[in-house]
């Protein structure tokens, strides 16, 4: 059961749905081939870059999961030259404390990072997100939904109400257009320059800090608990809003 | 040539200034009614421009003083005496005072400018040897620098690659084991290949960190091999059998002469040194290809040989490709495996090389890799005769 409104359910639209998973080590691509063919998703493996771009090209993936150390291209390139002619969900792979990297991709366009070594529910539940917004963007657009709730959340857009748990919060408007727009992109990491300029306006994109007051903020004032955060800090790339009653492995 | 001190050069200029006056009074005095005072003037102007030259100001003004009083006394009448003719003597003073003054002037500002000139050639000079000193101090220091920016660019090359290889296998046993933990279901044959994928990544692991373990221990000077008589047929079945997962897509064929000689050599690290040539050269070989293991006595030494039938190694690159972290870009490998054989090798007195599997000439046109073929050396344990003949029973 997925927590946002009307989005229940679409995933399962396309039968099989074809997920392109773009690693050149083998190992990796044994494992996940064979955890996504267990859930339902036809897997196809393409090991450099070039084949990753022929094979997006060729077989019109539901989503493409693409590691970006690759032995031909730089995967940020790979994701940029995809996103040139197709909005098909991307997850990449990164390596640990490449933070910039995951930024960079973001950015580019990639609709969500894990990082290696990765937890295979984890990364599912990342790609059960992408295709989701995905395909509701193709319904016309997430931007169209009155009432977003992701778990006990739910903010009605038209009349500016947030509440948790039946219980009216008292926001700012920076404080209500930043929860608004992680609400808006539930289950996805948004990056510090997205909120920025998207909440506080198109000269924004550096000032970070403030994102971490209204982030604190916004977590007093939701009584969040510590151990089990619906806002999720993504340290050094963004945040993530969760709905912390779906599991996600 | 030094005039010595400055009143040594004032009292030669004077002497010879006054020799000067005395010399042309006398030359001139002859004949003094067939000229007319002009001639002794202009000779006795001489005595001052000398005196000034060599002794400076003061002995050219006296020298030129007493000059003046010579002309005075024996070229104007009255002969014999000084007499008073005012502007006569005055002019005559004034002019040789001026000339030798000039003269005088003329000469220490020269040797000024040329001591300062001196000076300076001595303080460039100074500075040019400073200026050395310096440079040669930079050039150290910039060597060193560069020597030390080495040494790090060398640990960051080795940690990266490293954490690549420790996290590529770490890697696909997480996304395994969180899978199956989360209840994933699948068939027989799929959960078995992911149980060998974890396995075989597990050994992969372990090899990394053998060499690790190895890279350190060479690293602090630690690589005292424990030398022991060893059998090679045993040691190669064995690591051969231990490989058999990583070698599966290969076919390995060793070949060895009957009754070759044993090796002294440290079991473990032998089997290091054999263990990373035959996974460089899984790496390396096209499936169901031949890798060829063979051993031949050279003199002294063993040399033992690990060949493919891959791309080989490009002559350019077989000067390096024993150093740390030089692994060409497409094996991905942490590049310290071969770096590890050759101090091995080298701690038990052999040597490493890296040739054509197929030498150029015996390629046919247009067909087949050269291939690698890596071969080392170690020494034959040679047997003490007393031990190697026992008694024969009588």
């Amino acid at each position: 059961v997925t927590g946002v409104t009307g989005a229940t359910g679409d995933d399962t639209a396309a039968a099989q749905p074809l997920v392109l998973v773009v690693d050149d080590e083998p190992p990796i691509t044994r494992a996940l081939s064979a955890a996504l063919a267990a859930r339902g998703y036809k897997a196809d493996v393409a090991a450099t870059g070039q084949q990753a771009l022929d094979q997006t090209a060729l077989r019109d993936p539901a989503a493409v999961i693409l590691d970006l150390g690759l032995p031909d291209l730089d995967g940020i390139e790979v994701l940029r030259r995809i996103r040139s002619w197709s909005n098909v969900p991307v997850i990449v792979l990164t390596a640990e404390g490449a933070e910039d990297r995951k930024v960079t991709a973001l950015d580019d366009g990639a609709d969500d990072y894990v990082t290696k070594p990765f937890s295979t529910p984890e990364l599912l539940a990342r790609l059960r997100v992408a295709l989701r917004h995905r395909s509701k963007a193709g319904d016309g657009g997430a931007g169209d939904e009155p009432v977003l709730v992701v778990g006990d959340l739910s903010i009605d857009l038209p009349r500016r109400i947030v509440e948790v748990g039946g219980r009216r919060l008292e926001l700012t408007p920076k404080e209500f257009g930043f929860l608004a727009l992680l609400a808006r992109h539930a289950g996805k990491v948004l990056t510090h320059r997205m909120i920025l300029q998207e909440v506080w306006g198109p000269d924004y994109g550096t000032e970070s800090e403030y994102l971490r007051v209204y982030a604190s903020q916004l977590r007093k004032k939701m009584a969040e608990d510590p151990a089990r955060p619906r806002l999720v800090t993504e340290p050094g790339v963004g945040y993530r809003l969760i709905d912390r009653d779906t599991p996600t492995g | 040539m030094d005039p010595g001190s400055p009143w040594q050069r004032r009292a030669l200029g004077l002497l010879a200034g006054l020799a000067l006056v005395a010399i042309g009074t006398l030359v001139l005095l002859p004949g003094r009614e067939s000229v007319t005072v002009a001639t002794p003037a202009l000779v006795l102007v001489l005595p001052g421009i000398v005196a000034g030259l060599v002794g400076g100001r003061l002995a050219g003004v006296v020298t030129a003083a007493v000059a003046a009083l010579a002309l005075d006394i024996a070229f104007i009448e009255p002969y014999g005496r000084p007499t008073v003719h005012l502007v006569d003597d005055v002019v005559a003073l004034i002019a040789f005072g001026a000339v030798a003054l000039v003269v005088a002037t003329l000469v220490a500002q020269a040797k000024d400018r040329r001591r300062a000139a001196e000076q300076r050639a001595q303080e460039v000079l100074r500075l040019s040897e400073e200026k050395a000193r310096i440079e040669r101090d930079q050039h150290r220091l910039s060597s060193e620098k560069t020597a030390l920016e080495q040494a790090e660019d060398a640990r960051r090359a080795l940690l990266r690659s490293v954490s690549h290889d420790l996290r590529t296998p770490l890697a696909a046993i997480r996304a395994i084991t969180s899978d199956l933990r989360a209840g994933a279901r699948y068939d027989a044959a799929t959960r078995q290949d992911l149980l060998d994928v974890v396995g075989d990544e597990a050994e992969r692991l372990d090899r990394l960190v053998a060499n690790l373990l190895s890279l350190s221990r060479i690293e602090a000077g630690a690589l005292e091999p424990d030398l022991q008589a060893i059998d090679l047929a045993e040691l190669l079945d064995d690591r051969v059998r231990r490989l058999s997962r990583l070698l599966r897509d290969v076919r390995v064929e060793t070949t060895l002469p009957v009754g070759l000689p044993l090796v002294d050599a440290d079991y473990t690290l032998l089997d290091q040194v054999v263990t990373n040539l035959l996974e460089n050269a899984a790496r390396h070989a096209p499936r169901q290809s031949v890798i060829r293991i063979d051993a031949r006595e050279a003199g002294d030494m063993m040399e033992i040989a690990v060949s493919d039938e891959g791309d080989g190694v490009p002559p350019a690159e077989r000067d390096w490709i024993f150093e740390p972290f030089r692994s060409g870009d497409a094996s991905r490998s942490s590049g310290i495996g071969l770096a590890i054989c050759k101090a091995i090798v080298e701690a038990h007195g052999g040597t490493i090389r890296v040739a054509d599997t197929h030498p150029v000439d015996t390629r046919p046109v247009g067909g087949r890799s050269p291939g690698a073929r890596f071969a080392f050396t170690l020494p034959i344990h040679r047997v003490r005769p007393d031990v190697a003949r026992p008694e024969v029973p009588a």
